[in-house]
């Protein structure tokens, strides 16, 4: 399969100080399911988002099909509206991105933007509204929402534009059990569909029943390790090291007791 | 702390007002299945007729149009009468109250309040001897109470029944940006974000008080979370710019327009056009 994204060598520093990303290359590839995994503040919203051209490396370069994406080549309105048909994003906080008066116009936002006619991007926002379950919120303003209503609208929002890859942030944070579950089977039914899905995550239990390519990124901001879902989730040192397993006290039926261990694949005592 | 928890109480009460809005334009009344254009256009002709009237017997009539519309709404009538009557004794009556003495307004006095021994001349005033209230004054306070009723049930009545995403499309007939309109609509959803963030920090900071807190110590703690919510407010304007462009936004904002327009809304129009019409020649 031909790569869709690729990362060359990005470096990014916030304020030009605070690094956040630290020479990281790594390829995705049409119709993958991907996962950047790593501890907090290790810089999986901002690749994600330098993936998404919202910022621009400091150094290295990132392609979308072969096509530089940077603050130049975006200037070309041809190039950009290919890129933002392309590559949709799923932000973490559902309530920066519903900014539209109400559900139906923030299904529309994105195919009016890049210039699809109104019948279709119509036809577009029903159908995603049947496949989200949302047909009754369809007049509702995002603040008249749960956290998983929103969460499903920021999703409609962004599948009504019909990207090939959709990048996901922090997806299953802080939603119900039920919407979780609900949302691993929609990532399942997006990847069936050719998607490529692109997740960034501290949640090894998405990972696993993913069963995604992984790229871990260290608390040094630098890419640590590529590779299947079941190869990373076996490596107890690695994920130690990056600070994703660690020694804590858990139950084994009545009795509890403390030792390093993880919840997927492995639990040695 | 007695000052914040009142100003928090006030933030949740604008909360509780927009979603009784939401909830009332939801109903399924007369006003609120007609489209959101016509509404916008009834009220700002009807607000121009109640400006131009100049007699009583009219802004009476309209009045009593109002509430029959606002009836056949099936809005609470005592909750939003409540509301309209307040407000017009505020902005109507108090303020034109001083209107209905001969002091300023010249007529028979009908209730003389204060006699003086002579008439006074003061720069370019004159005090007469006898300071009352003429029939002439009591006409002008009632008149200005009633306009004001009158345009403050007007839009109570519009802004009840229609969903407020609806009101902003609808400006669009009177040619405002698209751009402009998601100011607004981020904006009016942006107040409910933040009167959230306000009401749980003021909570968070109350399940942590044991003791009374000085005047000086709650000032200073208002004056900072003002800065973290400037910060906030800040930080979440580039995020929600970040999210426009993801979804394709480049220079100019289009937002969905109207569907057509359907029989009941053509003629419930012609007939407030008309009533409008009949209310502008009586």
């Amino acid at each position: 399969m031909e790569n869709i994204i690729r990362v060359e060598n990005v470096s990014y520093k916030y304020y030009g100080k605070i690094p956040a990303i630290e020479d990281v290359s790594l390829s995705i590839k049409e119709g993958e399911r991907f996962a950047v995994i790593g501890a907090n503040g290790s810089g999986k919203s901002t690749l994600l988002q330098i993936m998404n051209g919202l910022i621009y490396p400091s150094s290295g370069r990132v392609f979308f099909r072969d096509k530089e994406v940077s603050e130049k080549t975006l200037k070309d309105k041809g190039l950009l509206k290919f890129f933002r048909g392309g590559v949709g994003y799923v932000f973490q906080d559902s309530d920066v991105q519903l900014f539209c008066p109400n559900v139906l116009d923030e299904l529309l936002y994105g195919p009016l933007q890049l210039g699809i006619s109104e019948g279709e991007a119509l036809d577009r926002a029903h159908e995603v509204m049947q496949m989200l379950n949302i047909e009754n919120l369809r007049d509702r303003p995002s603040y008249m929402l749960s956290g998983g209503e929103k969460k499903r609208v920021a999703i409609g929002s962004v599948l009504t534009i019909n990207p090939e890859v959709m990048l996901f942030d922090e997806p299953t944070n802080g939603l119900d059990p039920r919407t979780q579950c609900f949302l691993v089977e929609l990532l399942f039914a997006l990847g069936e569909a050719g998607k490529t899905i692109v997740i960034a995550t501290h949640d090894l239990s998405l990972v696993d029943e993913l069963h995604c390519s992984v790229a871990v990124l260290s608390e040094e901001h630098r890419l640590e390790k590529t590779g299947s879902a079941e190869d990373i989730l076996k490596d107890e040192e690695l994920l130690l090291k990056v600070n994703l397993v660690h020694e804590h006290m858990h139950c084994h039926g009545p009795s509890a007791h403390r030792h390093i261990h993880s919840h997927y694949l492995f639990h040695k005592h | 702390m007695s000052f914040i928890e009142s100003g928090i109480e006030h933030l949740g009460k604008v909360i509780k007002t927009g979603y009784v809005q939401w909830e009332s334009a939801s109903e399924n009344g007369f006003f609120q299945r007609l489209d959101a254009r016509i509404k916008v256009l009834f009220l700002i002709f009807f607000i121009v007729i109640v400006s131009l009237k100049r007699e009583l017997l009219p802004e009476i009539a309209i009045a009593f149009f109002v509430f029959g519309l606002t009836f056949a709404s099936r809005l609470n009538i005592l909750n939003f009468y409540g509301r309209v009557l307040f407000l017009g004794f505020v902005f109507g009556f108090l303020i034109a109250l001083p209107s209905a003495f001969n002091v300023i307004t010249k007529g028979d006095i009908i209730l003389p309040l204060i006699h003086f021994s002579k008439p006074y001349d003061l720069w370019i005033y004159h005090i007469p001897a006898t300071i009352g209230i003429t029939g002439e004054g009591i006409s002008v306070v009632a008149m200005l109470t009633l306009r004001v009723i009158n345009s403050v049930s007007l839009s109570f009545l519009v802004l009840y029944t229609t969903p407020f995403a609806d009101i902003i499309r609808a400006l669009k007939v009177l040619k405002v940006p698209d751009a402009v309109l998601m100011i607004i609509t981020l904006t009016y959803k942006y107040i409910f974000i933040f009167a959230k963030t306000i009401e749980d920090m003021y909570l968070a900071k109350k399940s942590r008080t044991a003791s009374g807190v000085s005047s000086k110590d709650a000032r200073r703690w208002v004056a900072g979370r003002i800065a973290f919510m400037f910060k906030k407010s800040r930080q979440r304007c580039e995020d929600v710019f970040n999210a426009m462009i993801a979804r394709g936004f480049s220079d100019t904002v289009m937002l969905y327009g109207f569907k057509k327009m359907n029989k009941l809304d053509a003629a419930a129009g012609f007939a407030l056009f008309s009533a409008g019409i009949i209310f502008l020649w009586i």
